[in-house]
């Protein structure tokens, strides 16, 4: 029998994963299936501290926090696995990278990430957002968890 | 495809170099192979030898030349 999704709250997104304020692009995930895929969710507001940087005549988001947001949330796709809960990750590789879509205070982006493959703690995968149901951004993720990772490296 | 050729040609296309590289190849002698490299690597090699190494081979991996000895230990013959 295949299990249930699960869901994280902003609690139990910070009790996975090691990114935090000022750098938590994720507010919610409302669907996992550990191993495989995510969903979340991040809700812009206008009091976001770049805002006001980026731009003071033209607020949109800057695209690497899009990046960030989409990479938090394909993270969710291992670190939902109770083995690797609270693990630190490294960003090693970023491909196929879009942006179709300014996203603006008072936009929610739903995000999914897909898990393509993880081995000896070298996750691949992908990820693309949604607003309103509109395409805004994808991109495709390598990422390292170093706590396994590191075990597999050549002596020299 | 003989074992050799196949052996070859993981290394040749996970690092995009040409064969004539290969004798005496070590890990981080060329940029492609890091660490990021070697587990692409050793993730190619076990799906073309249908094998799944230990991970003290997979740290003790570290030339083009010493590999061909790590996989007899998989009765794969180089």
């Amino acid at each position: 029998m295949s299990q249930s999704p699960l869901t994280f709250d902003s609690v139990g997104i910070l009790a996975s994963q090691r990114n935090r304020y000022p750098l938590l692009f994720v507010d919610r995930i409302v669907e996992a299936i550990p191993g495989k895929s995510a969903v979340g969710i991040k809700n812009f507001t206008y009091n976001e501290w770049f805002f006001p940087a980026h731009y003071d005549d033209d607020p949109n988001v800057p695209g690497f926090i899009l990046i960030e947001a989409m990479v938090q949330t394909f993270i969710m796709t291992f670190l939902s696995q109770e083995k690797y809960k609270g693990s630190k990750t490294n960003f090693v590789g970023l491909d196929k990278v879009k942006f179709r879509r300014k996203i603006i205070p008072g936009d929610t982006l739903r995000i999914t990430a897909e898990l393509d493959s993880f081995k000896r703690g070298l996750a691949k995968g992908r990820a693309e957002a949604t607003v309103d149901g509109e395409y805004a951004c994808g991109a495709h993720f390598t990422v390292s968890v170093p706590g396994v990772f590191d075990k597999f490296i050549p002596k020299k | 495809m003989s074992s050799e050729t196949k052996y070859a040609k993981a290394f040749i296309d996970t690092f995009g170099i040409d064969e004539a590289k290969l004798g005496g190849l070590k890990y981080q002698d060329i940029d492609e192979w890091d660490s990021i490299g070697h587990m692409n690597l050793m993730t190619v090699i076990e799906e073309c030898f249908d094998i799944e190494m230990d991970i003290d081979d997979i740290t003790d991996f570290s030339s083009f030349e010493h590999g061909k000895t790590i996989l007899r230990k998989y009765e794969v013959e180089i």
